[in-house]
């Protein structure tokens, strides 16, 4: 089974990083990148706090656009193109496909992430040389942990790929979910701080109804901004370990509890 | 040795949301013996593809059973011994040859001795040995043919199903899939397979069935097939007889209903 799963990973991760696409989204890095360099002279104060600020939020953007444009059609083309007719007349249980598929995934965006994280990491170190008093509290190992968290972030947007991949059948659809959770998983946060407080319950009426709804919604969407540790990172802040482990651990079992509903769900698929 | 056993298959699918349902397939019953090579045929639309599909279990029957070696295929057991061309196979654009080979020869847990070995053995009996280094997309369509056929037979299985080997291929191209065919009915091996060019289909097959509208109306047997080949009858006339005669047999049910 794990040789199974391992073969299509790794068939699945070849063809992401051979997809021109990806030569665009590291264009579209790079250019950020080196705009940060460029303008960092203009800023200023919290010099440090900008770049840093800046290549997380271009670590964290290219990976989205690597999971919106190239994941969904690499699980998507698939099924349109009948290349699953091919790889399920092999020994390949469904459950082995989506998991073969989603590590995969994971394989070209962590090759992706990897070659900006690193252009990324010389940007830093760059602007760190040439303007080092706006960089007293940074600390590299707390900017690589909120760069491991973006990764975990994309690895739980890797599964809701999977996941709407094997309900739908066109790819347009699973982008438009994928997007929507996304979303939805990156402001609900807010939203609910917001409701809880006490200038909301003066500025706006909201019923019981909704509150509970929200409640269900919390629990049903997956919550993003518990991998945002980018303002630790930009000041610099000191990171309990209780709440890396907390967020690992939810992001772990929310991966899991998509992946096998995905199993479930694409064994009692029909492919015409 | 296999035997495949296709007891009443129906099925039927909405082509989309607001489009009367249709019947692809319609109380489908044949057997395909070991060691034979049976063929299905009929006009575009006969439900030739959708039986391959329930045969390997991409799709469910809404009434019947498909059994391989008296397993039901929903087991999904007797993948490890099936190999499968789909028509116009749609291969990963962005693998080599060899690399799609080594997929295959994961996937089915060959050794990797063993994967160079058949990958040599079928990349020069298909003549594309000289492409192995070279990406799928840059393949024509001959050439994926031929790397679907590879594929499929890398793992050297004993039933073997193959939809519309033939097509896309120049004559030389169709000239190997038949001598490849005829190599692994020598060998012993299960053959089934779709097409729509009888010539071919008349020359391979032990068994031949012809599938319209979702419904067998004719099988011919060993000695039928003799008959053929001999030239004292003749496929095609049956061919058209058979699918004229059921056409204007549904022309009479459609006026009574």
């Amino acid at each position: 089974m794990v040789q199974r799963v391992w073969a299509l990973s790794l068939v699945t991760c070849k063809e992401g990083i051979r997809d021109r696409s990806l030569y665009g989204i590291f264009l579209f890095a790079l250019f950020v990148l080196g705009l940060n360099v460029a303008v960092a002279g203009f800023f200023m104060r919290d010099l440090g706090k900008v770049t840093v600020d800046m290549n997380l939020a271009a670590l964290s953007f290219a990976g989205l656009l690597l999971v919106f444009f190239i994941g969904i059609n690499l699980m998507a083309k698939d099924i349109d193109k009948k290349t699953i007719h091919l790889v399920l007349s092999k020994p390949f249980s469904r459950g082995e496909y989506i998991w073969g598929k989603y590590f995969g995934l994971l394989l070209v965006v962590l090759f992706a992430q990897v070659i900006v994280l690193l252009f990324s990491c010389a940007t830093v170190a760059c602007v760190h040389a040439m303007y080092p008093g706006y960089f007293t509290s940074f600390s590299w190992p707390v900017f690589f942990i909120a760069a491991f968290f973006i990764y975990l972030q994309q690895a739980l947007l890797c599964a809701i790929v999977v996941f709407f991949s094997s309900i739908t059948s066109t790819s347009f659809i699973t982008l438009i979910f994928s997007m929507a959770s996304y979303i939805v998983g990156i402001s609900l946060e807010e939203v609910v701080f917001y409701l809880r407080t006490q200038a909301a319950t003066e500025e706006v009426v909201a019923s019981a109804t909704l509150h509970h709804t929200l409640e269900v919604v919390t629990w049903l969407v997956p919550n993003f901004a518990a991998f945002d540790f980018k303002i630790e990172a930009a000041h610099g802040l000191a990171l309990e370990w209780s709440r890396l482990w907390t967020s690992c651990g939810y992001g772990v079992l929310y991966i899991c509890i998509l992946l096998v509903l995905a199993s479930l769900i694409f064994k009692r698929r029909e492919f015409n | 040795m296999t035997e495949i056993i296709l007891n009443s298959l129906s099925k039927s699918y909405k082509p989309s949301l607001f489009k009367k349902r249709v019947q692809a397939v319609d109380g489908l019953s044949l057997k395909v013996s070991s060691g034979s090579v049976y063929g299905l045929v009929g006009p575009n639309g006969a439900g030739k593809s959708t039986t391959i599909r329930m045969l390997l279990n991409l799709i469910r029957p809404d009434r019947g059973e498909v059994t391989i070696n008296d397993q039901l295929v929903s087991s999904g057991e007797f993948l490890h011994d099936v190999g499968y061309l789909p028509e116009n196979p749609y291969l990963y654009d962005h693998l080599t040859l060899r690399e799609l080979l080594q997929f295959a020869g994961r996937a089915c847990g060959l050794s990797t001795e063993i994967v160079s070995r058949r990958t040599q053995e079928l990349t020069e009996q298909t003549g594309i040995a000289h492409a192995l280094s070279r990406r799928l997309r840059t393949f024509s369509k001959g050439m994926r043919q031929r790397a679907g056929l590879c594929f499929a037979l890398l793992h050297d299985p004993n039933l073997v199903i193959l939809d519309e080997p033939m097509s896309g291929l120049d004559p030389l191209g169709r000239k190997m899939v038949c001598e490849l065919i005829l190599d692994l009915k020598q060998q012993g091996k299960t053959i089934f397979f779709c097409s729509h060019i009888l010539s071919d289909t008349e020359r391979l097959c032990d068994q031949i069935a012809i599938l319209h509208q979702g419904r067998k109306v004719r099988e011919f047997s060993a000695d039928d097939l003799s008959a053929f080949r001999a030239g004292e009858r003749c496929l095609e006339d049956e061919f058209v007889a058979a699918v004229g005669q059921s056409n204007v047999t549904d022309e009479i049910q459609r006026e009574v209903d």
